[in-house]
């Protein structure tokens, strides 16, 4: 199991501030390919603003953020357009767009961004669509899906543009507890397939489950990282036994 | 002849000034009555008897779809020469009066009718009686939740007044309009005049802006 | 009193009727487009040009419209131009309207969730493109109640076109009561005419304005 070889995502010092507010404060972590990664932590300990900072979301200070290789420079929009390519990303409120029906939701980016056929854009779409288990979905609009649904038709669409990584923020949080289930396996099946994942969530059961590596941050620093196995059964520092002891068994999976 | 040449528009200075009271008097002595009046008709649309309903809502439809320069030549012209006759100080309050009363009404309608029914049945369960509940329950919050949109309503309004000037009703812009024909120097007498108004919107805004918060519906946050 | 009758203060009216759709027309239109140049820079230029933009529309929201009209009259004459009623009129009244169109419409773009920004931009798509695409079609839906209410107000606002000698229908009726000396019927039926314009407007924005409500 040589998954970690190389570094997809290479973070070094990363260093954030809004006005006085300093966030994050030198983050150091290296996501490999194929590597599901969760990121887990107290509210407010920076994880979200972490993650936009991946796909330029959000404009760092200082430190160094390496995608593939190539450092994120969100000054340059040919830069960003070649980096979001790259980097995917689902929301915990899904943003889909109200006024396109599912398919076209799916099939913008690649028409636009890759220039893809309508008739190829179409053919992906259908077969996204199936993998996130929504067929039957093609022509419905987001409105009339459920937050479950809609969740996977934004998986989907994450999925349309090929990219090397997608970034899922707190996914599931805004969900009834009964839809859950049904997105999260989505995320399973996709780490089993074998898509590079990083993950920010509070459903503790999942992250033990899916990740290979567990962040704990807190406070705007990589406080403690380890396997799923070490960070949730033999925890080191004390903050991160109390996080682990406030969060357990919280929600349990379906 | 240069091309833009205020000083005989500056040495007509005094001219601009009362003008500029006269502008003043009008805003405010218009947007406290026409306020008021949107306000008693707000009531009327929500609570009030069927018959009086139906007339203030054709009153507010007529003049919110009609320009103002017309309301205020049947009010001066119109109205006197069917036996009301009025300065054109009052005639022109009456107009911009009745004019903002119809803006008015919608938007504290809109107001008052956001009140959580909570509110109401709280007010209702302490005995209080109707009227009780109008004013203090629906009336100040309601104020309050719309104030953005009247304040803009009462700049609009102060604006208004301008064309006061076309029944010689002698506010700034009837200065202008005067210095204009004595100076024939028009752009530069209405660039200066087009110039107060800009200063005196942006102030009055800020004014009410401040204004409404500390004194007319309370410390509230919405 | 004159060889006026009623029936030729209503005719003399509603020929000048023309005038006042027709001012309305090329005001509104000629509002449209620049709003939308106007629109657009702001939004691709937030600080330069949106800077400027937004002097623009409190110039034009902060002052009379009497005196926007004046000083586009003289002005002209100042730039040499034969100052004709109709130039400074339409000139004036499509500027007016690009200012307030183009405020309506920013807010209505600002007013689209931040959301809908970030999944568009994590998409790789660019600013053209989310604008074209994403942000634009749902902007243009919250817009069309709003905008329907401007033209209500431009209809009204041409009105005023007749201090500088446009002949529409308030200068229309100024002239007729300057002969038959009844101000009392001529003003009634000129407000009369204006309402019968404006109102169905009104009452088809608040319809919009009610559709989308429950829509959304
Ligand atoms: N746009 C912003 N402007 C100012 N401060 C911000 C902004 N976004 C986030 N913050 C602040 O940065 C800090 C970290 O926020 P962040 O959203 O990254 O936390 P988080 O770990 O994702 O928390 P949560 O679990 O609640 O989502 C918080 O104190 C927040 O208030
Ligand atoms: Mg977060």
């Amino acid at each position: 199991m040589n998954k970690h070889s190389s570094g997809l995502v290479e973070i070094r010092g990363l260093q954030k501030s809004f006005g006085t507010l300093q966030v994050l404060k030198g983050i150091d972590l290296s996501v490999g390919r194929k590597e599901v990664v969760c990121i887990i932590g107290k509210s407010g300990s920076g994880k979200s603003t972490l993650l936009r900072c991946i796909n330029g979301l959000e404009v760092f200070q200082s430190g160094e953020l390496l995608v593939d290789g190539v450092p994120v420079k969100s000054s340059d929009p040919n830069a960003m357009r070649a980096l979001r390519q790259k980097v995917g990303m689902v929301f915990q409120s899904f943003n889909l767009f109200p006024a396109m029906s599912v398919g076209n939701n799916i099939m913008l980016a690649p028409k636009l961004v890759k220039n893809m056929s309508p008739g190829d854009a179409k053919l992906l779409a259908e077969k996204l669509l199936t993998r996130v288990g929504l067929t039957e979905k093609f022509d419905s609009f987001p409105h009339e899906l459920s937050g479950g649904q809609q969740q996977r038709v934004a998986i989907a669409r994450a999925l349309a543009m090929n990219p090397e990584v997608i970034l899922c923020d707190e996914i599931t949080s805004a969900l009834d507890p009964e839809l859950v289930g049904e997105v999260l396996q989505v995320i399973e099946a996709l780490a089993r397939e074998g898509v590079t994942l990083i993950i920010v969530t509070h459903e503790m059961n999942f992250a033990r489950k899916v990740c290979d590596r567990v962040v704990f941050m807190h406070q705007g620093l990589v406080h403690e990282v380890g396997t799923a196995e070490d960070i949730f059964t033999s925890p080191k520092t004390p903050e991160l036994r109390n996080f682990i002891s406030v969060n357990h068994g919280q929600r349990e999976l379906v | 002849m240069k091309v833009l040449d205020f000083s005989d528009v500056i040495t007509a200075w005094p001219l601009f000034i009362s003008g500029f009271f006269m502008t003043c008097f009008l805003t405010l002595a218009s947007c406290l009555l026409g306020t008021l009046l949107g306000t008693l008709c707000a009531w009327v649309r929500l609570q009030g008897p069927s018959l009086l309903k139906l007339i203030v809502a054709a009153y507010v439809e007529l003049f919110r779809n009609t320009p103002f320069i017309i309301q205020i030549f049947f009010i001066f012209f119109g109205l006197a020469s069917a036996g009301f006759k009025m300065g054109a100080i009052v005639a022109s309050l009456v107009a911009l009066t009745l004019n903002l009363g119809a803006y008015a009404c919608e938007i504290v309608r809109a107001g008052i009718q956001a009140t959580p029914k909570g509110q109401v049945e709280a007010a209702q369960s302490l005995a209080l009686n109707r009227w009780q509940i109008f004013t203090r329950v629906m009336v100040a919050p309601g104020l309050a939740r719309v104030w953005p949109a009247l304040v803009s309503q009462l700049v609009i309004m102060m604006l208004a007044t301008s064309v006061c000037s076309q029944i010689s009703a002698e506010e700034i812009s009837y200065s202008a309009n005067f210095v204009a024909g004595k100076t024939f120097r028009s752009f530069e007498s209405f660039m200066v005049v087009t110039a107060c108004y800009l200063v005196i919107a942006i102030f009055f805004r800020k004014l009410l802006l401040w204004v409404g918060p500390r004194f007319i519906f309370g410390r509230m946050k919405f | 009193m004159s060889s006026f009758s009623t029936w030729d203060v209503i005719r003399n009216l509603l020929l000048s009727l023309p005038w006042t759709l027709f001012l309305s027309a090329i005001a509104f239109l000629g509002g449209i487009v620049l709003g939308l140049v106007l629109l657009i820079l702001r939004i691709m230029r937030p600080n330069s040009l949106g800077r400027l933009i937004t002097w623009y529309v409190q110039l034009f929201q902060g002052t009379p419209l009497l005196m926007q009209l004046f000083l586009t009259y003289f002005g002209l004459a100042l730039l040499g131009f034969n100052p004709s009623p109709l130039l400074a009129a339409t000139l004036c009244l499509s500027f007016y309207a690009s200012a307030f169109l183009t405020e309506t419409w920013h807010g209505c773009v600002m007013s689209i969730p931040k959301g809908q920004w970030e999944a568009s931009s994590s998409l790789a798509l660019n600013l053209r493109e989310q604008l074209r695409y994403v942000i634009f079609p749902q902007a243009l839906r919250i817009s069309v109640p709003p905008t329907v209410g401007l033209l209500v107000q431009i209809i009204k606002n041409t009105s005023l076109a007749s201090v500088i000698g446009f002949i529409e229908l308030t200068r229309t009726g100024q002239i007729i009561t300057n002969v038959t000396y009844d101000p009392f019927f001529v003003y009634g039926t000129v407000a009369l005419m204006y309402f019968a314009l404006c109102f169905p407007f009104s009452m088809w924005g608040r319809t919009l304005e009610r559709k989308f409500d429950v829509g959304h």
